[in-house]
């Protein structure tokens, strides 16, 4: 499992100040649990979150969980993290998913091409041929815009149906699209909150000022 | 200086709109001339006062005299798609609020929805959406398409076709504001906490489904018309659900949707979100009373909750099931009011 976990887990340390006890640390670093749907618990230690439906501008809204542990070493006191984030695990699947979107629309296509090959395509290209070309109107005329051109020959002859067809390429645009996101996604967020934890640990507790929280407003279902 | 809301806990006094008083739930600015400007110097003032109206004109200008090799649906989406990554840069550089900055999560989470979007539901469309139906409709009276309109300018001919699609969907959101069957599907959009340009594509499938039919397929237009109705659509539409501040032209806010308009829609405040249901075409509102200038901070239901993707998929189907059960529990296991 942890061969392939660290799709989205994020793991990582930041030294602490020399002296720096776990108690001023985890002071720091509390106003970024104190957020709406956040749980944490604080041992000597360590700390536990839980996040649910976590605010769109909570610093940490891509985790659900995770441990903040610090450890003493010969080297000094050391700030060890392990999080969990199910944003990541989604948007790494997401590219199979639109694959897996793209093959339904090939299938589709093919079952489409299938049943209108059955069918009578001679219908369809008459009425392409029948259409007829509407004329500009006399104030588009003088105004210059192009002319409607005659529906295409070779158009008419494929029964209008070109564009009906489903096509699978939106799909493989956006796994392509998800792929590249998870991939900046996984270092951006890992770089992020390392420097948000690093910022903390070394700001002053007195001037840190809380994260700004929403003020309490009476929702109501409409 | 904006009018500060008097705020007393769960209750504010709001301000009279009409014969509605807006802001009594959740902060809500009310009129143009309380609301911020953009700050900065000249050039940025300049950029952000005009980029509105020129878009808008050089799109109609071009979709207008554009040869017929290039005026294609394929350039259109070409064009979109630049026009989107344009205005995802505007957000980055001017936002209207920095509580609506997008995230690495939102940009990943909106752009699920805009690939269900150019997929899925295109699919779902092309079997059930509204042309199909109304080619059935036609089809099943031996109607003709109305061509009333073809030999109209071009121009003209365009905005009949924005307008019959915004004038449907007008009376389809409000419905949805209206109607609890309707609700429930868009009940999930109004989740949302903050305005990014991606925002309008999140939703359940069902509304989003719903919301994109229209009754234009009764009618003909040139081809042209579409392509221009659709750069309309673009330069005017976009801004909906963008997080960019702008000084918008008075001329402008008054006949078209606004992000301001469509912010005071999302704002957690009861009225304010049974209002601006047009999707182009603000003076909709205007005409039928349901129009508030003004904007708000504030967005989203349940005190600002974010709703994840899981949810809003199952939420309209779940909350269905719990109301049915309430509405047809044995009448024992209801509670009888005391007398």
């Amino acid at each position: 499992m942890r061969l392939i976990d660290w799709i989205w887990h994020i793991r990582g340390s930041v030294a602490l100040a020399p002296g720096q006890s776990s108690d001023d640390a985890f002071g720091k670093l509390e106003p970024l649990f104190r957020q709406p749907n956040t749980s944490f618990e604080r041992s000597n230690d360590t700390l536990v979150f839980q996040k649910k439906d976590q605010a769109a501008q909570d610093k940490m809204s891509i985790f659900d969980d995770g441990t903040l542990r610090i450890e003493r070493g010969t080297s000094g006191a050391v700030l060890r993290y392990h999080l969990t984030s199910r944003a990541l695990l989604a948007c790494f699947l997401a590219p199979l998913l639109f694959l897996g979107i793209a093959q339904f629309t090939v299938m589709l296509g093919q079952h489409q091409a299938k049943t209108e090959h059955a069918s009578d395509k001679s219908a369809e290209a008459k009425k392409d041929k029948d259409k007829k070309i509407v004329p500009l109107n006399p104030i588009d005329r003088f105004l210059g815009a192009p002319a409607p051109e005659k529906p295409d020959k070779k158009d008419a002859d494929k029964g209008g149906k070109r564009d009906k067809k489903p096509s699978p390429t939106p799909a493989y645009v956006f796994a392509a699209i998800f792929a590249a996101l998870y991939v900046g996604g996984r270092i951006l967020e890992d770089r992020l909150i390392k420097s948000h934890f690093t910022r903390r640990l070394r700001g002053s507790r007195s001037t840190m000022t809380r994260e700004p929280a929403l003020p309490p407003v009476g929702g109501r279902a409409a | 200086m904006p009018p500060q809301l008097d705020y007393r806990g769960d209750k504010m006094d709001g301000i009279r709109v009409g014969k509605r008083i807006i802001g009594a739930d959740s902060p809500v600015i009310v009129g143009w001339e309380n609301i911020g400007r953009v700050e900065g110097g000249p050039v940025k003032q300049f950029i952000f006062t005009w980029f509105q109206p020129t878009v808008l004109f050089a799109a109609i200008l071009f979709w207008y005299y554009a040869p017929n090799s290039i005026a294609k649906a394929s350039t259109a989406i070409g064009i979109g798609i630049g026009f989107k990554l344009l205005l995802l840069s505007l957000e980055w550089v001017n936002p209207r609020y920095d509580s609506w900055r997008l995230t690495w999560k939102e940009l990943v989470t909106d752009l699920f929805y805009v690939g269900l979007g150019y997929t899925v539901l295109r699919i779902v469309d092309s079997y059930i959406g509204s042309s199909v139906m109304v080619e059935a409709i036609q089809h099943l009276f031996h109607w003709d398409k109305f061509a009333w309109f073809t030999s109209l300018p071009l121009l003209v001919q365009a905005f009949l076709i924005s307008f019959i699609f915004d004038f449907g969907q007008y009376w389809m959101h409000r419905g949805m504001h209206n109607w609890y069957p309707l609700w429930l599907p868009h009940s999930v959009h109004h989740y949302i906490t903050q305005m990014n340009i991606n925002k309008g594509a999140v939703g359940n499938p069902v509304e989003l489904f719903l919301i994109g039919l229209g009754i234009g397929g009764f009618f003909d237009f040139v081809p042209r018309a579409f392509l221009l109705a659709g750069a309309i659509g673009m330069s005017v539409g976009s801004y909906m659900h963008i997080n960019v501040r702008f000084n918008t032209p008075r001329w402008w806010r008054f006949l078209f949707n606004t992000t301001e308009h469509h912010s005071v829609h999302h704002s957690r405040d009861y009225e304010a979100s049974r209002s601006n249901f047009a999707g182009t075409y603000i003076f909709i509102d205007r005409i039928f009373g349901t129009c508030v200038d003004g904007e708000a901070e504030l967005l989203g239901m349940e005190g600002g909750r974010r709703m994840s993707i899981r949810e809003q998929m199952t939420y309209p189907f779940t909350e269905a099931w719990k109301t049915l059960k309430e509405k047809f529990a044995r009448p024992g296991a209801m509670v009888v009011p005391a007398e």
